[in-house]
């Protein structure tokens, strides 16, 4: 890392580069405009009133935060009163121990930016006003994103001015030189297209402010300017790979370092790699470059996924293990493109050319440039498991084989996951009370249709929703199967006042289940059975259903920054998985908590093996722990390397991993301040362990350390 | 046809190329006083009782037929035992089923020039079964290894030359008399069969295991060494430091410990030098 980036970096991680916010006096008249006009008139106000952050080192600027008072970005959507609303009565507060509101995440269509500008997004705006112009409304939001282009035009000019007028006070050569470039590109960019790939970087520098999410595939986007320039000698790898570096460090400075998101990952996360639309794997000398970039910086945000393919090379992958092993801040994870792919062309039934687009947000939620995903709340998928068996225990009496129970288990199961997506859909309409701005000339179809993003205005959406406790429903339903039906340890009435009395006067009981049970993570053919058959339920239910703007629901199984495997936990009784009432749910897949008792191998082969469907296709995230072994030793580690490129030829969709042993995670929570420095992956995102909730350092706990 | 194995251990990085399945066979007819795996003696199955795990709850005893006077070895206590105090070392398995979980891993194998290893106790003692595993092994594709310490008859090895890719032979030391101190038996056999091994051509690991105050000395091993240089040379000479991880075993089959210190790294580095 040279000086530039270095001081760069000091001011980063001291939180000095968080753009100071400054606070705009409205007219008060403006209340009397639409609310439309309003929001654009106030929002323009307040990007031309803000300070360029700028220091001498900088060789870009034009980073700017929302503060709350005008309608701002798609990702924490400040100033959108309605969503505002919706999160203070949701996010932390599960309804009726079902369902709760997430964000939504995205990314923007930089490809499109750089290729066109925003003279380009003018033009066509002004096309879609010819088009709409019977139409009031589309015409009263298309007046407010052309007043937005304007004042992000203006903004960059301000920049500029104050670039040049920085040049003039600096005594650094090298520094004004970089200064006297910015100023004179930010005449250009991004009004207008980009030409080299100092310029294209500038433009996403600059345009992340307005939708602050993920900076999608720059591998992809950025790769032809790159390539020009080093063969027309006007970059080299070294300047290419700083650019990236300030790129990153202003990705660190979106998060106030007075939130504890400012160490988590999650807040900003982007893909390398992966299937290139001539069915090619994407994998570049950018994106080698990227990672090498990032692995300098000593940052939390953002964090990378290496979207492997059959045909990513295996020095490829070892180079991505290998920096995964070496980064204290855990910043690497791993997702397949062969079932995401298939699940986005043959479930969502998506063009193999946008399928191969997407690109991997937030903690591991999915995007496409230029798309929006909404939704991804959490929901408890145990409570119809626990209804099956606290309150239909009659019916289940006369169950004479597992199919019988199964039956009526899955009627409970597909009436909560109805009750789920009436609730997705009310979320969504309660986001589409507030109009935005800001982002939509970001993404695809706003600009067309006329309409806001969250109101049907994007064409590329997707919904989500995050199956909590998954684990424990599989290895319950293992345990129903075996105990009482293959192998008739006990009868069904046995289990169901086990259940009823929370295990209690039952405890051998539940020692024999402990000890005999047929959980996942073990690769054993009764509970990978039972795994797809209850995957196989969720993909015949939701294969047909729709969101209110006609899109099929991505399924996923993780946890945000919160504590929702608890909150659903505290209010579920007994489940046959030995979970006493009251206990927190497991999330993830590879999470079985002492369960899977026979290896990485085996835990890798149970999760390849139970999603045939693809149905787990949004958000799935597979925690791994491992002795660190496992991978400090050389020899051992090209065995690592072997084993998890083994499991993603099998079919695993994800995997991110954590090196610490039980002991030393127990030891931290009895004396953090010794652990400090210890991060963990704790859903899609990483952290310190210290500063994780009771519950989230809990579930870490609670996984398995795979020694072997 | 059955044999007695004590442990399927998958993925495991330790016994030879790439990612194996190890397959441990009960029955030893060596006793080596510093052996990691004191259950793997016995070539019948046996009661393991961890002492130190137990807190009294007599849920054993509610269970077992035998009032725990005499072990049927039926199982019971092992199963509603909550503290896993108490388990059943040893299983008979047939051929069909050591394959059906040899064959769970075979993408792992075929990745990384991996493969199964038949390890024990000394799995040369049940050599029927050896062989019809090995063969059974090799149709399906799979590299195999088998952990040996050699003292056998050399026609066990001539029956399982042509399904083994790989041999892991131990020596534990050379001078005939220690060694039979140490293990109870002399080393005569051991070592011309290895060196009628290595004129095989087959590839053959030598594994030597350091313990201390028993062959920890450079005079040890480059006596070892000689002796190797003298055959034709075996592809890889591993040195395995000694630990303490079996002394729990020892008390959970009522058999003595005899315990010694574990190599520094320094020493294992000094040692390793010998053959490099």
């Amino acid at each position: 890392m040279n000086e530039r980036i270095k001081k760069l970096t000091d001011v980063t991680l001291s939180g000095e580069m968080y753009p100071r916010k400054i606070a705009v006096e409205y007219d008060r008249e403006d209340l009397f405009l639409s609310p439309v006009t309003m929001s654009a008139k106030r929002v323009c106000e307040y990007i031309l009133a803000q300070e360029p952050m700028l220091r001498e080192e900088c060789a870009m600027t034009g980073h700017l935060i929302f503060d709350g008072t005008v309608e701002g970005d798609i990702f924490g959507r400040k100033g959108h009163l309605a969503f505002q609303q919706a999160k203070k009565a949701f996010y932390k507060s599960p309804l009726h121990n079902l369902v709760t509101l997430e964000w939504q995440h995205s990314t923007a269509n930089f490809e499109e930016v750089l290729k066109d500008g925003i003279s380009g997004i003018r033009r066509r705006i002004n096309a879609s006003k010819q088009f709409h112009a019977e139409d009031g409304e589309a015409i009263e939001f298309l007046g407010a994103l052309s007043d937005f282009c304007d004042a992000l035009i203006g903004w960059a000019h301000k920049c500029s001015h104050k670039a040049y007028a920085l040049a003039q006070s600096t005594g650094t050569q090298k520094y004004r030189q970089n200064l006297l470039l910015l100023s004179e590109s930010l005449k250009k960019v991004p009004e207008h297209p980009a030409e080299s790939f100092y310029e294209a970087v500038l433009t996403v520098y600059l345009c992340f402010s307005f939708v602050p999410d993920s900076i999608g595939l720059a591998d992809r986007y950025l790769y032809s300017y790159y390539q020009k320039d080093i063969q027309n000698g006007t970059l080299t790898k070294d300047m290419a790979k700083e650019y990236l570096q300030e790129l990153f460090l202003m990705l660190q400075s979106h998060t106030s370092k007075k939130s504890p998101n400012f160490y988590r990952g999650g807040e900003s996360h982007f893909a390398i790699g992966g299937y290139l639309p001539n069915g090619e794997d994407g994998f570049n000398e950018l994106s080698r470059l990227m990672v090498e970039a990032l692995m300098d910086l000593p940052t939390y945000i953002p964090q990378i996924s290496l979207r492997w393919t059959k045909k990513t090379p295996s020095e490829v992958f070892r180079f991505m293990m290998d920096c995964e092993r070496k980064d204290p801040n855990k910043r690497i994870a791993f997702v397949n493109d062969e079932p995401k792919i298939k699940a986005f062309t043959e479930y969502l039934g998506m063009p193999y050319e946008d399928a191969v687009n997407y690109t991997m947000v937030g903690c591991n939620e999915v995007a496409f440039p230029g798309g929006i995903y909404m939704g991804s709340a959490q929901e408890n998928i145990v409570r119809s498991l626990a209804r099956t068996l606290h309150e239909r225990g009659d019916d289940l009496l006369s169950c004479s084989t597992f199919d019988d129970f199964y039956r009526i288990y899955e009627k409970e199961l597909f009436a909560d996951l109805g009750e789920i997506l009436d609730y997705e859909d009310k979320f969504n309409l309660l986001r589409a009370r507030d109009v935005n701005i800001v982002s939509s000339i970001f993404f695809k179809g706003c600009v067309e249709r006329g309409k806001s993003v969250t109101q049907g205005g994007a064409t590329v959406a997707c919904s989500g929703i995050d199956l909590i406790g998954i684990p424990n429903v599989i290895d319950s339903l293992a345990v129903i199967k075996q105990f009482v039906y293959d192998e008739q340890l006990l009868s069904m009435r046995e289990l169901l006042e086990a259940l009823r009395d929370n295990w209690e006067g039952h405890e051998d009981l539940l020692t024999l289940i402990q000890k005999k049970g047929n959980f996942f993570g073990n690769d054993n053919e009764p509970s990978n059975e039972v795994a797809r058959r209850f995957t196989g339920s969720l993909y015949h239910y939701l294969n047909d259903k729709r969101s209110m703007f006609g899109h099929k629901y991505l399924v996923g199984n993780l946890i945000g920054y919160h504590e929702h495997h608890k909150w659903f936990g505290e209010k579920t009784p007994a489940t046959p998985d030995g979970r006493r009432s009251g206990e927190p749910f497991k999330f993830g897949l590879g999470q079985s908590g002492g369960h899977d008792r026979e290896g990485l191998s085996a835990l890798l082969n149970s999760v390849a093996k139970c999603d045939p469907h693809h149905i787990l296709n949004g958000p799935t995230v597979t925690n791994v722990t491992i002795d660190a072994q496992l991978v400090v030793n050389d020899e051992h580690f090209e065995k690592t390397v072997k084993l998890f490129e083994t499991y993603l030829q099998n079919g695993g969709i994800h995997f991110q991993l954590t090196y610490v042993s039980k002991e030393d995670l127990l030891r931290a929570q009895e004396d953090p301040d010794s652990y400090k420095h210890l991060r963990v992956r704790v859903s899609g995102f990483s952290d310190y362990f210290v500063l994780l909730n009771q519950a989230l350092q809990d579930d870490v706990i609670a996984r398995t350390t795979q020694t072997r | 046809m059955k044999a007695t194995i004590f442990d399927i251990e998958r993925n495991s990085y330790v016994d030879g190329p790439g990612i194996r399945t190890t397959v441990f066979f009960k029955g030893c007819n060596l006793r080596c006083v510093w052996c990691h795996n004191p259950e793997s003696q016995s070539p019948k199955p046996q009661m393991m009782f961890y002492k130190n795990k137990c807190t009294g709850c007599g849920k054993c005893k509610e269970r077992c037929p035998n009032n725990l006077e005499k072990c049927g070895l039926c199982g019971k206590c092992t199963l509603y035992c909550p503290h896993d105090a108490r388990e059943i070392c040893g299983k008979e398995y047939t051929v069909d089923e050591v394959i059906r979980e040899i064959l769970k891993d075979k993408a792992f194998y075929d990745n990384s020039d991996g493969g199964v290893t038949f390890s024990g106790g000394e799995c040369m003692l049940q050599i029927d079964f050896l062989e019809e595993i090995l063969k059974e092994c090799k149709k399906n594709g799979i590299h195999t290894a088998v952990d040996t310490a050699g003292y056998v008859q050399f026609e066990y090895f001539e029956r399982i030359l042509r399904f083994t890719d790989l041999f892991l032979y131990d020596i534990k030391c050379f001078d005939s008399e220690k060694h039979k101190q140490y293990t109870g038996v002399g080393n005569e056999s051991i070592l011309e069969n290895l060196k009628r091994l290595l004129t095989t051509k087959k590839s053959v690991w030598i594994r030597i295991p350091i313990i201390p105050m028993v062959n920890d000395t450079e005079e040890e091993l480059q006596k070892i060494k000689s002796f190797l240089e003298a055959c034709q040379s075996p592809k890889k000479i591993e040195l395995l430091p000694y630990h303490a991880m079996g002394e729990h075993k020892y008390e959970a089959i009522g058999k003595e410990v005899q315990m010694f210190a574990v190599p520094s790294e320094e020493k294992m580095m000094r040692l390793k030098k010998i053959f490099s």
